[in-house]
C-alpha cells in the first residue's frame, strides 16, 4: 500500500523543502525514512517538451523499485538548448509505504535541466547523498541515446536493459567502450540477468554429456541460436558469452549462427555441438535435451517482475566480469566483421 | 591440463548454491510441517531458481494418495502458507517434481517397494541417487525410521557419491539420556557429517545477521565484552497459548521447548569468539565453546537463578482466554512451565561477570523475540550528574521477530537553549531497508542441506552440551513436585518472581 506527498520546489530549496515534507509525512504517525542508495533515473527531454515533474514516468516501474530498494530517487529530465544555469524546475515527493506494520517513506526529487551535458554531474553531486552507493538507471534506449560519460562514470553502477535497444551494434559498441573505461561503473543489464538460468543450465548440461563436447578445439562445437521476436539482443549476448568463454576470437571463423524463430513460444533455443545438446528457454523454465542420449532436465526461470529484477540488480553491487568479457567479445566481433 | 567445457562455461557464473541433483525424501510428507513449511519453502526456492537443475521431492506417509493428490496437497500448503501465492504456469513445472509413496516408517517390509519407486523416479528424472531424508515425524519415530533406512541399504558412506543426508527436527530427546539414545542410534547409521539437526531459528535472516553485525562492522565488536557490557537480555515471547501442541508441550515445557535449543543457539551467536574462518566446523566449534563456558547452575542455585511459571486465565487483546490447565489436551493438574526466566554467566575472559538474563513464555502480551545488549552507563559527571534523572545506558537491541532489524538507543540533546537530554533510537529495519524480500527460514536451511553446508545446523556435541547444562534445572524442578508453582495471568509479562530475579541485581526487564 503506498501513498504520495508531492510538492513543487525550486532547485535551491530542495533539501529544505524535503525536510518540511518529511515533517508533514510524520505528522499523524512516526515514519522511517528508508534509504539504501541514490538512484539516478535519466530521461531525454527535448527542448520543446513540457514535463509534468509530478507525473510518474510512463512504462518505468519506479515506485515498485524503490519500495524494494529504498533509495533517494533523483529523476533527471534533461535536454534542450544548453543553458549554463541551474535546473529550471524541481518537484519533491515522499512515497509512503505501509506493509506488514512497517511504515516507511522514500524520497524522490524530479528536476528539469537543460544545462550542458558536461555540467549535469554537478546537479547529481548536489542532490546525491554521501556514504551510500549511487546507481544510474538508464531507462532510455541506450543505443539511440548514448550514455553521457560524465554522468554514468560518477555512479558506481549503470543499469540498463539491452532488450529495449533498436540498434544492437551501436548499443554493444557504446557499452564495450564504457566497460573499458578506467573509471567505468559496474554494468548491470536486465537482459543479461534473464540469460542467467540458460547459462547455468548450459554449464550443467555439458557435465552430463562429458567427453564428446570436451573437444580440443572448442570452435568445433558450433553454436546455433534461434530467438523469439524482440529477443535478438539476448541471442547476441549469449553468443558473446560463448565467444568469451571458449576463446572464439575475432580473428577466427565464428562458429555461431543466430536466427529468428518468431512463431515459437521459446525465448531462445540453443543448439550446441551439432545438436548434442539443445536448451530451450521459455518464460517458465530452461529445458535441456540430449537428443535421447541422457534424461532431459529442466531448470526454473525465476519468476520476477521488472521491478523485482531492477531492485535485485541494484542490491548487487558487483563487478560482472562475464558481462564485460561478453561485451568485449561482441565489440571485437563487430569491429572485425563490421555488422551483426 | 586443458580446461573442460564445464570449467570454461561456469567460470565467473554464479552457480546455484545447491547444484547437485538430489531427491528429497520427506518422512511425514503429509504432516503439518510438510504442509505449512517444507513444501511452500521448496516452491519458493523453485520460483527463485535456486533448486538444483535435477530435483525431486518424494513425500512418504501412511495415507493412500496418488502423486496427483499429493500435488494438490502441496498446492494447498502453498496457497495458505507460502510467502508467495502459486503462479499457475510456474506451479505446473514445480508440481512435476512431486511424488508420493504410501509407506509405514516402522515397517521394514515397506522399504523395499519404497526403494523401487525411488529408483524409478530417479531414473525418469535423470537423478544420480543423491538423497536427503527428512524426518518430519515425531521423535519416537526417529530411531525406527533410520534403522529401516539402514536395513534397506538406502544409505551410502559419507564421502562417496552419491550422497545420503539426514535432516532431523528438534526436539532431539527430552533430556540428556534420551538425546544420547537418539544420537547413538542415528550415529550407528549415519556419519555425523551426514546429519543436519534443524533449529529453524538459525535460518532466520536476523539470526544470521548477528555474526555479520558483530564481525563485519568495526564499531560493535570492540564493545562486546565485560569492559563495556553491563548485561545481556534474551527474550522469546509468544502471545499465543499452547494451541494444538498440547500433547507435545505438556510433556516438554518452556525450558525444553525454547531454552535448550533456540535461546542457547541465539546466545552462542552473541557470545562467541570471532571464528578464524566461516568454515562450518570452525563456526560450530566456537558455538560449542560458548555452551561449554556456561557456568553450571547447580541444584542449590536453581531456586535463585531460575523461575518457572504457568499462565492462568487472563486476556488477549481484551478477549478472555483460558488458563493453561484449562486448555484442550492439557492435564488439569499439569505442573508444566509455560514461562521460564534464567540468570546465568558465561565464564570466559570476554564475558566474565556479565549476567545474561533470558525469559520466554506463552500467553505473554505480544510476540517478540529480541536480544538486547545493555552497555554500561556513563560516569555521573558532565551530563549525568542529576541522581534523580540518570541517563539511560545505551542499548543495542537485535529484533529477531517481528520487525526484524536492530536499533541502538543513544542519548541526544533536545533542540533548545537549555541542555536537556533525551533517549533516541537509531533504527535499522529489514522491512523498510531491503523491502519485503526475506526468505523463510526453511528455504535457507533446505538449500544449505542440498549444498552440504552444515554451518547453521546443530552438531551432536553442541546439542548434548546444551542438554548437560539445563539438566540440573530440570532435575531440581522434578524434585520439587509439591512446591507451589508461580503463575501469571495470560497477557502479563510473566510472574512477579521473574521481575524480582532481575531487579535483585539492580536491573529490569526491557519493555518490548
Amino acid at each position: 500500500m503506498s501513498d504520495r506527498l508531492t510538492r513543487v520546489s525550486s532547485p535551491a530549496a530542495i533539501e529544505d523543502d524535503l525536510a518540511a515534507l518529511w515533517r508533514d509525512a510524520a505528522r499523524d504517525a512516526p515514519i522511517a525514512r528508508a534509504l539504501m542508495a541514490n538512484l539516478v533515473v535519466y530521461r531525454d527531454c527535448p527542448a520543446a517538451e513540457e514535463v509534468d515533474l509530478s507525473a510518474p514516468l510512463e512504462g518505468v516501474p519506479i515506485d515498485e523499485v524503490i519500495e524494494r530498494h529504498p533509495s533517494r530517487l533523483i529523476r533527471l529530465h534533461h535536454g534542450g538548448r544548453p543553458d549554463p544555469g541551474a535546473p529550471v524546475g524541481a518537484t519533491i515527493s515522499v512515497l509512503l509505504f505501509d506493509t506488514a506494520g512497517a511504515r516507511f517513506g522514500v524520497e524522490e526529487i524530479a528536476v528539469r535541466s537543460s544545462c550542458a551535458d558536461a555540467s549535469l554531474p554537478s546537479i547529481v553531486r548536489r542532490l546525491a547523498l554521501g556514504d551510500i552507493p549511487t546507481s544510474i538507471w538508464w531507462t532510455e534506449d541506450l543505443s539511440h541515446s548514448t550514455p553521457l560519460e560524465a554522468l554514468v562514470t560518477m555512479g558506481r553502477q549503470l543499469l540498463y536493459d539491452s532488450r529495449r535497444w533498436a540498434d544492437l551494434r551501436r548499443g554493444f559498441l557504446a557499452l564495450a567502450a564504457l566497460a573499458a573505461h578506467p573509471h567505468g561503473p559496474d554494468l548491470a543489464d536486465l537482459n543479461w540477468r534473464r540469460l542467467t538460468p540458460l547459462r547455468q543450465a548450459l554449464a550443467h548440461a555439458v557435465v552430463a554429456i562429458g567427453a564428446p563436447l570436451d573437444a580440443p578445439d572448442p570452435r568445433a562445437l558450433g553454436l546455433r541460436v534461434r530467438h523469439g521476436r524482440n529477443e535478438r539482443a539476448l541471442a547476441w549476448l549469449l553468443a558473446g558469452w560463448f565467444s568469451a568463454r571458449l576463446g572464439w576470437t575475432a580473428n577466427h571463423e565464428w562458429p555461431v549462427t543466430i536466427e529468428e524463430q518468431p512463431d515459437d513460444e521459446a525465448i531462445l533455443t540453443v543448439s550446441l555441438g551439432a545438436g548434442a545438446i539443445t536448451a530451450t528457454m521459455t518464460a517458465q523454465h530452461v529445458l535441456v535435451d540430449y537428443n535421447g542420449r541422457v534424461a532431459p532436465f529442466s531448470m526454473a526461470v525465476p519468476h520476477e517482475s521488472e521491478a523485482e529484477a531492477v531492485a535485485a540488480e541494484l542490491r548487487s553491487l558487483t563487478y560482472d566480469s562475464d558481462l564485460r568479457d561478453a561485451l568485449a567479445a561482441l565489440a571485437a566481433r563487430l569491429t572485425s566483421s563490421g555488422s551483426l | 591440463m586443458s580446461e573442460s567445457l564445464f570449467d570454461r562455461l561456469s567460470a565467473g557464473l554464479a552457480q546455484p548454491l545447491a547444484a547437485e541433483p538430489v531427491t528429497l525424501v520427506i518422512f511425514g510428507g503429509t504432516g503439518d510441517l510438510a504442509h505449512r513449511k517444507l513444501l511452500p519453502a521448496l516452491y519458493n526456492l523453485h520460483v527463485d531458481g535456486l533448486l538444483p537443475p535435477r530435483f525431486a521431492v518424494v513425500g512418504i506417509g501412511r495415507g493412500d494418495l496418488t502423486d496427483e493428490a499429493y500435488r494438490d496437497f502441496a498446492k494447498d500448503g502453498v496457497v495458505h502458507f507460502s510467502r508467495r501465492p502459486p503462479d499457475e504456469a510456474v506451479w505446473k513445472i514445480f508440481a512435476e517434481s512431486l511424488y508420493f509413496v504410501s509407506a509405514s516408517f516402522d515397517d521394514p517390509k515397506a522399504f523395499a517397494p519404497l526403494g523401487s519407486r525411488l529408483d524409478v523416479i530417479e531414473h525418469e528424472r535423470g537423478l544420480t541417487g543423491n538423497r536427503i531424508y527428512y524426518l518430519a515425524v515425531p521423535p519416537s519415530m526417529f530411531v525406527p525410521t533410520v534403522t529401516n533406512l539402514a536395513h534397506a541399504k538406502f544409505i551410502g558412506p559419507p564421502d562417496t557419491p552419491p550422497f545420503s543426508r539426514l535432516i532431523v527436527e528438534k526436539p532431539i530427546g527430552r533430556d540428556l539420556a534420551s538425546a544420547l539414545t537418539i544420537d547413538d542410534a542415528i550415529a550407528e547409521v549415519f556419519d555425523e557429517k551426514q546429519i543436519y539437526r534443524i533449529d529453524h531459528y538459525c535460518g532466520k535472516e536476523t539470526v544470521q545477521n548477528i555474526l555479520v553485525m558483530r564481525f563485519a562492522n568495526s564499531i560493535f565488536e570492540p564493545l562486546f565484552n565485560q569492559k563495556y557490557i553491563d548485561h545481556v537480555q534474551i527474550t522469546v515471547a509468544e502471545e499465543e497459548g499452547v494451541g494444538t501442541r498440547a500433547g507435545y508441550y505438556d510433556q516438554a515445557g518452556a525450558l525444553r521447548d525454547m531454552v535448550q535449543n533456540h535461546i542457547l543457539q541465539l546466545l552462542t551467536l552473541v557470545a562467541m569468539e570471532p571464528p578464524r574462518s566461516l568454515d562450518a566446523e570452525v563456526v560450530r566449534d566456537e558455538k560449542l565453546e560458548v555452551i561449554q563456558s556456561l557456568r553450571p547452575i547447580d541444584a542449590a542455585a536453581v531456586d535463585s537463578q531460575a523461575v518457572r511459571a504457568q499462565y492462568t486465565a487472563g486476556f488477549d487483546l481484551g478477549s478472555p482466554v483460558p488458563g493453561y490447565r484449562d486448555e484442550p489436551g492439557v492435564d488439569t493438574g499439569s505442573r508444566t512451565e509455560t514461562y521460564v526466566a534464567l540468570q546465568f554467566f558465561v565464564d570466559n575472559w570476554r564475558w566474565a561477570g556479565v549476567p545474561f538474563f533470558v525469559r520466554t513464555g506463552k500467553r505473554l502480551p505480544k510476540r517478540a523475540s529480541e536480544i538486547s545488549i545493555h552497555l554500561k552507563g556513563v560516569p555521573p559527571i558532565l551530563f549525568n550528574t542529576d541522581p534523580a534523572a540518570r541517563l539511560d545506558p545505551n542499548v543495542l537491541s537485535i529484533r529477531i521477530q517481528p520487525n526484524e532489524g536492530f536499533a541502538l538507543a543513544i542519548s541526544s540533546k533536545i533542540p533548545g537553549p537549555r541542555v536537556r537530554i533525551y533517549p533516541v533510537k537509531m533504527d535499522f529495519q529489514y522491512g523498510s531497508t531491503f523491502g519485503n524480500i526475506s526468505p523463510e527460514a526453511y528455504e535457507r536451511l533446505l538449500l544449505d542441506v542440498m549444498a552440504g553446508d552444515p554451518t547453521l545446523f546443530m552438531r551432536r556435541d553442541t546439542v548434548e552440551a546444551a542438554w548437560r547444562w539445563v539438566m540440573p534445572v530440570l532435575d531440581r524442578w522434578a524434585e520439587q513436585k509439591d512446591a507451589p508453582l508461580a503463575t501469571y495471568a495470560a497477557g502479563d509479562w510473566g510472574p512477579p518472581e521473574a521481575d524480582r530475579l532481575i531487579e535483585s541485581t539492580g536491573r529490569r526487564w526491557r519493555d518490548l
